[in-house]
């Protein structure tokens, strides 16, 4: 069973090794074929509705979809032929008869522009196939981050998976059948009262901006470039990576890095949302001491460190070193964490220490 | 006092496969689906709440509206169309229609709650048998009816008296699954729910499977437009499919089965259900079948309304209470079935055949059918013949016969224009193509199949544009949604047929249309988007001025 070597398979022509377990999408990707996508997303199931990425296989009547289909020794594939490029520019001008329209501003999600992407590969802009659209939005959903435009919805599912099968929320499902599919929560209602998390990770995963950031979607109109920076998310231990998007010299909205080695793709609400902080005129720059008239003021770092230092030594002058209680940060990365239990243990001499996730 | 929801869900959860009837119980018991309901059980059964409503509102039966259960549900099937469902429709209180719903060979159907009604008008509704299957042309011999007129074999006592339960008492004390299988084998039987799978394969493939407990699935969902075959086997000779069920078990040494049937046949499942009832109380199924030692459990479950609940793999999902999309193939039931084990998935007409067949031999089934073909095959015929019906008949007779000397030709003394074959999945035949005989090698050699057995005669009167546009409606209608050519192309294709959208130029609108035939049946995930398309070929194979003259009119309406 787990002996990998050997297996191989033919694809276009030359022979290839491959992994038991691999779809053939799998194989082809690492073979840079190109296969085009729309209801795949990596770290999900395959699940095999938008049928564009289907390739010939010796042997069978009619194309198979490679993302669902486990490669198998000595199987003869071929990715890229007349009928299968009929077949999935057919397929995208379907997808664009469906759809109101098919231009997404980038900010919308980190997956936004794959529909557009491939309808322009094909050139699927025919006005073919015409006919009645479907997808009944949801603009009056109150809350402050997703916006629900179904009626970009193509019915790929990817939100529907992503929030079950990553976030295990459940919080969204598909209502009704066929043509009628809809996006839905429970009883149709709001986001608010599901159980969505707002982690945003339908929003990054929407391959058409049907779901859509809207806090990103605040600075669509100004004028700069996205500008694309990698970084960690400042809130938590996990430390999540993340590519904050800016225009100009300001923050517009966050992305998780699908390749972040702790999060691969996923955020929680904070990480995702929770950036006004940093252009918020009540943001502290500095820190603040209080004056004799026990009044805040700005101070430089020293001055707050040393008024700090002296305040916890009169303490322990006082009352003993056990007078004194650390809680540390649940942000705090492991360095600092170490760092200060040092400082309370060496330092103050005490062992009253302990996490905020836990105090 | 009708039960509180703790003791509906406690009363269920233990219970294999307990979403759909623990649903029905609410349905029933609330006349609805209320929001209290759903949420008691996705609490109850740990389904998510979001995936629970979309499931629900996958079905057309569940109703969400207080009263929903019993408002009258008019079949607007084809050939209940051309009965006048649509006035009928019209003229009852808060009626909806229903897809066709397996009775077209009665007057109009109308589903009220857990009874049937038949009639053609409001004041001449009434409850009807369904009806036995017309005699036999010239006594030509029969397997799964020879005793179904026999208005005994319903009870188990009847039954027995006309010899049945010996094959199984046989194969449970004396024979290996591996007998039972090569007689099954031996005889030709191959899958008569649609896909024709040899069955003897079917269930080597179970029997050899790893892992388990091994499970027998009985398809009757009977989804089908033109088929109410297997209605006719349940309610006629009920215990002809628990034997045949039960010797499915034997061979793949399953312990449990299910039979899915669908929500239209209130009357069957009763009637299905005190026939469970009799033979374990018999000793017959149940723990300890014939005193052997060995379980055999036969479980009944309810659908809801979804035609696509008839393809396998959505039927095994609706059963485990998940959204019933179908599941991607390979791996196959017969290795990752109900709840991932091992099973044998197959139609009632096949589980029927199966105690005949091991009771008289390989030898005498194959020899029913004619010349090389094994076997027999029920035909549900209906539309404008002069007798529809049931027929069992030999694989291999000319449709001709079947229409003209089994059904007594075609009504009013019109000439016939076409039929549909495989209910509405094979698409239309018609002119010379309608000489062919009733077997698979040869309407597939004409582009169509044989299938369920459904066919459907429309004579030279009908408009087979409208017919082409109800058939196309159902499919858009009964799409699952998962894949995009089914779930988009049915809608176009059914568009394009009402006259509503599509090219007014001919030669675009034939290119549209045959560009979406292609993508559909290439690139479809299951059968149902698949086989959608062959209406819109053969509609415009075998008639291309009806087609021009219906293109052109759109652009007069312009
Ligand atoms: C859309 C669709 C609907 C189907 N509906 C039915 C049905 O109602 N009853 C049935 O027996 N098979 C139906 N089938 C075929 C089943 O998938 C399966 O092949 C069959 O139940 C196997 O049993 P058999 O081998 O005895 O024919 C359907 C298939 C498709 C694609
Ligand atoms: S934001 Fe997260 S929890 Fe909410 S619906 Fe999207 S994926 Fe699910
Ligand atoms: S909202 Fe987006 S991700 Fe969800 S099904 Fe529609 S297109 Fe796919
Ligand atoms: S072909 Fe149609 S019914 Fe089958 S999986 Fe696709 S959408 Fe669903
Ligand atoms: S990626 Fe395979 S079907 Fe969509």
């Amino acid at each position: 069973m787990s002996d990998n070597s050997g297996l191989t398979l033919f694809l276009d022509g030359e022979e290839v090794g491959f992994t038991r377990g691999e779809s053939i999408f799998q194989v082809s990707e690492r073979h840079q074929k190109d296969i085009p996508t729309l209801c795949y997303d990596e770290r999900l199931e395959a699940f095999g509705a938008c049928r564009l990425c289907i390739v010939e296989l010796e042997g069978a009547r009619y194309p198979v979809a490679s993302c669902t289909t486990k490669a198998e020794p000595g199987m003869r594939v071929t990715s890229k032929s007349g009928r299968l490029e009929m077949h999935r520019r057919v397929l995208l001008e379907m997808v664009v008869s469906e759809n109101r329209e098919v231009d997404v501003n980038e900010l919308a999600g980190y997956a936004s522009q794959e529909m557009t992407t491939l309808v322009d590969r094909y050139d699927a802009r025919t006005g073919r196939f015409a006919g009645g659209k479907s997808g009944t939005s949801r603009a009056d959903d109150p809350n402050p981050f997703i916006l629900r435009d179904y009626e970009q919805c193509i019915s790929c599912y990817r939100c529907v998976r992503v929030c079950a099968e990553q976030e295990g929320d459940y919080a969204i499902s598909v209502m009704n059948r066929g043509f009628d599919t809809q996006i839905t929560t429970e009883f149709g209602g709001l986001l608010v009262d599901s159980a969505c998390t707002f982690c945003g990770q339908c929003i990054q995963t929407c391959p058409t901006g049907a779901l859509a950031d809207i806090k990103a979607l605040r600075a669509k109109d100004v004028e700069e470039p996205v500008e694309k920076t990698r970084s960690i998310c400042p809130y938590c231990g996990v430390g999540c990576a993340v590519d904050i998007m800016t225009k100009g010299d300001r923050i517009v909205g966050i992305q998780p890095a699908m390749d972040g080695p702790a999060n691969e793709g996923a955020l929680c609400v904070k990480g995702q949302f929770a950036f006004d902080f940093v252009h918020h005129p009540d943001r502290l720059k500095t820190p603040f001491v209080r004056n004799d008239h026990g009044q805040l003021v700005p101070a430089s770092w020293d001055e707050a460190l040393d008024k700090a230092a002296a305040g916890l030594l009169a303490a322990v002058n006082e009352h003993g070193r056990h007078s004194l209680y650390a809680v540390a940060s649940g942000r705090a990365p492991n360095e600092a964490g170490f760092l200060m239990q040092k400082l309370v243990r060496a330092g103050l001499g005490t062992s009253y220490i302990d996490n905020c996730s836990r105090a | 006092m009708a039960q509180t929801n703790q003791q509906l869900i406690a009363e269920y959860a233990s219970q294999e496969a307990p979403l759909l009837p623990l649903l029905h119980a609410f349905h029933e018991r609330d006349g609805y689906l209320s929001e209290e309901a759903l949420r008691a059980t996705s609490d109850g059964l740990k389904i998510p709440i979001a995936e629970l409503f979309g499931t629900v509102t996958f079905y057309h039966h569940f109703a969400r509206e207080p009263g929903g259960h019993l408002a009258p549900r008019v079949c607007t099937g084809f050939i209940c169309r051309m009965n006048g469902a649509e006035e009928l429709l019209e003229s009852l209180d808060g009626a909806t229609g229903m897809p066709c719903s397996g009775r077209c060979d009665e007057p109009i159907p109308v589903l009220r709650g857990k009874q049937t009604l038949v009639g053609t008008s409001a004041d001449a509704l009434e409850p009807r048998d369904t009806p036995v299957p017309p005699p036999s042309a010239d006594g030509v011999e029969e397997c799964v009816f020879a005793h179904i007129r026999d208005p005994a074999r319903k009870t188990l006592e009847g039954y027995r008296a006309t010899g049945g339960y010996v094959a199984l008492e046989r194969a449970v004390r004396a024979m290996t699954p591996e007998e039972l299988i090569s007689v099954i084998d031996d005889s030709g039987l191959a899958g008569r729910g649609g896909a024709g799978f040899p069955t003897g394969r079917k269930l080597r493939a179970v029997l050899d499977a790893e892992g388990g407990p091994k499970t027998v699935v009985c398809n009757a969902d009977e989804g089908e437009p033109g088929c109410f075959k297997d209605r006719a086997l349940m309610d006629h000779d009920p215990h002809a499919l628990l034997e045949g069920m039960a010797l499915a078990c034997v061979a793949t040494g399953a312990e449990r089965a299910f039979i899915y049937l669908r929500y239209e046949y209130p009357e069957t499942d009763a009637g299905l259900a005190v026939a469970i009832a009799e033979t374990e109380a018999a000793g017959i199924l149940g723990d300890d079948a014939f005193g052997s030692g060995r379980r055999i459990k036969i479980y009944l479950r309810r659908g809801a309304g979804a035609y696509i609940c008839g393809e396998e793999t959505s039927l095994l999902n609706s059963l485990e209470g998940a959204h019933p999309f179908p599941r991607n193939r390979p791996p196959y039931p017969v290795t990752h079935g109900y709840e991932g084990t091992p099973t044998a998935v197959n139609n009632v007409e096949t589980l029927s055949s199966l105690p005949p067949i091991v009771a008289n031999g390989a030898e005498w089934y194959r020899d029913l059918g004619m010349g090389e073909h094994a076997g027999t095959k029920v035909i549900s015929l209906s539309g404008d013949v002069n007798r529809p019906g049931n027929y069992e008949v030999p694989l291999g007779l000319p449709l001709s016969e079947l229409i003209e000397q089994w059904a007594g030709g075609i009504r009013n003394g019109y000439a016939i224009q076409a039929v549909t074959m495989a209910g509405l999945s094979g698409g239309f035949l018609a002119g010379d193509d309608l000489d062919v005989t009733l077997d698979e090698a040869s309407i597939r050699s004409k582009g169509s199949f044989l299938g369920a057995g459904g066919i459907m005669v429309f004579d030279e009167t009908r408009h087979m544009i409208e017919v082409a546009h109800s058939a196309m409606e159902f499919f858009a209608e009964e799409s699952c949604g998962k894949c995009f050519p089914c779930r988009i192309g049915t809608q176009r294709l059914t568009e394009r047929l009402a006259g509503d959208a599509g090219p007014a130029d001919f030669t675009m609108w034939l290119d549209e249309v045959a560009d979406l035939n292609l993508t559909m049946k290439e690139t479809s995930a299951c059968g149902l988007g698949q086989a959608a398309p062959l209406i819109t070929e053969s509609l415009v194979r075998y008639f291309p001025e009806v087609v021009r003259a219906h293109v052109a009119g759109r652009l007069d309406d312009e």
